[in-house]
């Protein structure tokens, strides 16, 4: 069978937002590449995808799974049929996600500076002081530049109404760059000359960027800063992005042990005695990086680094207690800091959210459970998460019994048919559900996002889940100049 | 650099090195087992390279297959050849930024390579030779990457001491097993095909045929293994790249560490230079290869202590 009679067979649903297809047919942005690939035939295809699966090995695109002291190997799922977005679409993304970061921006620096938002009654207090991320350590300390989210991962998905929503700003450690640009790469492989011929923007500057906005945090007398890349070790599921990024940048990646704080200066332990560090990148949540601040029982992060952070000695990049600007709950206050701190509409909407501490809200929860999902307001990667329409009565009463005990730690949200993107899974073009992970970079410059980002595949069919951590899988993303 | 990718790509390359060195002198037994040796044993073999119980031992030790299923594939041994490899490319995930992507993805290859479903059927069922090419050859398309793509910095240097040291580590323990199987009596032994097989685990045979017109005496074996400089797995040919490597640190070290492991270098392998043992005498020779061995452990020890802030 070719892939023009597996296009054909292509299978719409009315209620859901399809990337490729609408009533009138091929969507434009996906016309250069249907005709591409309708000469193909599906064993070649599927030849591509094997091609793809094994590079990703050979590679060593990986993360390790250990049980019983041996390493699985496993890959990130690819699906080689790229998400495209036209150049319109994306304008409305970059501008939405600017106008919301410096909001955010401006947020975390009021909440853990003057709290105009919350004396102004925007944000009640006691939203704030019972999120459990909300870092007290945090307050008043001088963070360079005022930048606190220097890197986002805002995860997008589209409704039926064709409008992108923002499910989560992903302000702490997000990660799944890396395998943006290996995507990328893999995609350039597979499909050759594709790219340039449909006239993709490029990704691949996204390292530089980055670098540049570490270098410009270092203090201002440095004049050859040094910046490296903190990771938790080879066994985090991240750690290949760990060293991917740090081979693009050039720096050092470092594990909590290379370093060591020394009259709140930051040193790494080298060869030639300790080495003054400037900037970090840190992957290690906020909780473990500094035992004599945080968790105590941390061995991932450095004793004392917190202190020289708050001196002004080194830059910790993302800041600390960020995490106060992810929570689920407050998450439904982001449009009311737009219109407070910006006095702008918000450009790009959120996913309508129930905070459960209203009864109000829960009552109405309860009898909807059914088309609504119930997260925890502190999970992230799909976990602590109920799908309404699919759990079971025993999995909604458990739910239900624990909104009742802490309702402060639920939201609940309704169901959002997330778009559907053409895929290759068994041997056919189908499709699958997909969200969009674009990735800024807040720099003394302003924002920058790259053309493009993760885009996450529900792989398993008529699932809405695409977290990786629950069978999810990503495809390259393509934004059209 | 990092003290600890310092450590983590010295021994890398011990690892590294360690799986080639199994692997020609696992090559070797088993063409020797194949040969028309009465009575071949592993023992040797097994005990140097397992943890397993001298019953045990006496059980599997004429069972080629099973031994080299526990040599190489055994999880449980430690010391067999996936533990080696996998190690290898552990220490490597944990430098990735250190050293070339090519690197990575040949010792990837190579992990890959020895847990495919292949090689373990070529060793339970089929030509288990073909197992040993197949490897070694992902070994040597390894070293070739690294010639070819690593920046002649710290990272390799450090690399190429730990190669130098394991391998000079495993001449000395290859002659000191040989010695042990001939009994300490190097006179009656000439011409053994024991000698030849030596040969044939340090790749040194065909150097020794061109040397020495195809005479096989002990007294040259062990002359060629301990001093000869051009052959890549004399003791003294590696002690000498070992030092020649730790030198080119110098500027990157603080001055009291790299002399106290300069000394150590030094003093190992004058030690070799300067002795005259007769060739002929096994204990003489078993002393010098004692002691070479404990000035490199020592230096490994310095190393630790000064570079790797252990």
């Amino acid at each position: 069978m070719s892939a023009s009679t597996s296009l054909k067979n292509y299978k719409t649903s009315s209620d859901i937002w399809d990337e490729m297809i609408c009533s009138d047919g091929i969507r434009d942005c996906y016309t250069t590449f249907a005709q591409s690939i309708e000469n193909m035939s599906l064993e070649e295809l599927s030849a591509k995808d094997e091609l793809a699966k094994k590079l990703f090995m050979t590679q060593g695109i990986t993360f390790t799974v250990y049980s019983n002291n041996e390493g699985l190997e496993k890959i990130f799922p690819f699906d080689i049929i790229p998400r495209i977005i036209k150049a319109e679409e994306w304008k409305t993304i970059e501008s939405g996600i600017k106008q919301r970061l410096k909001a955010l921006n401006i947020f975390l620096k009021d909440i853990y500076g003057k709290q105009f938002i919350i004396h102004d009654n925007i944000i009640p207090a006691n939203l704030i002081y019972s999120c459990p991320v909300f870092i007290r350590e945090m307050v008043n300390v001088q963070v360079p530049f005022d930048i606190y989210s220097h890197i986002s991962g805002i995860d997008l998905i589209r409704d039926v109404d064709g409008k992108f929503y923002v499910l989560e700003d992903n302000l702490r450690t997000p990660s799944g760059v890396s395998y943006m640009l290996e995507n990328r790469i893999m995609t350039s492989r597979i499909f050759p000359d594709m790219i340039p011929n449909n006239k993709v923007q490029r990704v691949r500057d996204y390292p530089d960027l980055l670098l540049q906005n570490l270098l410009s945090l270092s203090n201002l007398q440095e004049s050859s800063p040094t910046v490296v890349l903190l990771t938790p070790g080879i066994y985090n599921s991240a750690y290949f992005e760990h060293t991917t990024l740090a081979r693009l940048m050039g720096i050092e990646l470092v594990e909590g042990r290379d370093l060591v704080v020394e009259n709140h200066f930051v040193y790494m332990k080298t060869t030639k005695g300790l080495k003054k560090v400037d900037v970090i990148y840190r992957r290690v949540d906020d909780e473990f990086l500094d035992p004599l601040t945080f968790r105590p029982d941390s061995i991932l992060g450095v004793p004392g680094i917190y202190w020289a952070y708050r001196k002004g000695n080194v830059a910790i990049v993302n800041a600390p207690g960020n995490g106060v600007a992810d929570d689920k709950a407050i998450y439904s206050y982001v449009p009311d800091m737009i219109k407070y701190y910006l006095n702008e509409e918000p450009i790009l909407n959120n996913v309508p959210t129930y905070r459960m501490e209203i009864a109000d809200n829960r009552k109405y929860v309860k009898e909807n459970i059914h088309r609504m999902v119930v997260k925890k307001t502190n999970e992230s990667g799909g976990y602590g998460m109920l799908m309404g329409n699919n759990a079971t009565a025993e999995e909604i009463e458990i739910y239900l019994k624990a909104i009742e005990n802490d309702p402060r730690s639920f939201i609940a949200q309704p169901i959002i048919n997330l778009s559907s993107a053409p895929c290759f899974v068994n041997g056919q073009i189908q499709p699958r559900r997909v969200d969009l992970r674009p990735f800024a970079l807040f720099g003394p410059q302003g924002i920058n996002i790259v053309p493009g980002g993760l885009t996450r595949v529900a792989l398993r069919e008529g699932s809405l889940v695409v977290n990786s951590s629950q069978g999810g899988g990503s495809k390259d993303t393509w934004v059209l100049a | 650099m990092l003290s600890r990718v310092a450590e983590s790509v010295f021994w890398l390359a011990r690892y590294m090195e360690r799986t080639s060195g199994l692997l020609r002198v696992l090559r070797t037994n088993y063409v020797g087992s194949q040969d028309e040796l009465n009575d071949f044993s592993w023992k040797s073999t097994l005990q140097t390279y397992g943890y397993l119980k001298d019953e045990k031992i006496e059980s599997v030790q004429h069972n080629s297959r099973k031994v080299l299923e526990y040599v190489m594939l055994d999880r449980d041994n430690d010391a067999s050849l996936i533990n080696n490899i996998t190690r290898s490319r552990e220490n490597a995930r944990s430098v990735q930024d250190n050293i070339p992507k090519e690197v990575w993805q040949a010792l990837n290859d190579n992990y890959h390579l020895i847990r495919e479903a292949n090689i373990e059927r070529l060793i339970k069922y089929g030509d288990p030779v073909l197992a040993f090419d197949m490897l070694l050859k992902q070994g040597m398309c390894l070293h070739g990457t690294i010639e070819l793509s690593m920046s002649r910095d710290e990272a390799y240097n450090y690399l190429n001491i730990g190669r130098y040291i394991e391998r000079c580590i495993i001449s000395i323990d290859v002659l000191l097993i040989h010695l042990k199987e001939v009994d300490f009596d190097l006179t009656q032994s000439d011409d053994a095909p024991l000698w030849r097989y030596l040969l044939y685990a340090l790749s040194g045979y065909e150097l020794y045929l061109k040397n020495n017109k195809g005479l096989l005496r002990s007294d040259l074996v062990i002359q060629q293994i301990l001093y000869n400089p051009n052959f890549v797995y004399s003791i003294s040919y590696c002690l000498r790249r070992a030092q020649r490597y730790f030198q080119r640190l110098q500027q990157d070290s603080e001055d009291e560490s790299f002399q106290s492991v300069d000394f150590l270098l030094g003093k190992a392998s004058n030690d070799l230079k300067y002795s005259s043992p007769d060739l002929k005498d096994a204990q003489a020779i078993n002393e010098i290869l004692i002691n070479t061995r404990k000035n490199i452990i020592e230096t490994t020890f310095a190393l630790n202590k000064n570079y790797f802030g252990i």
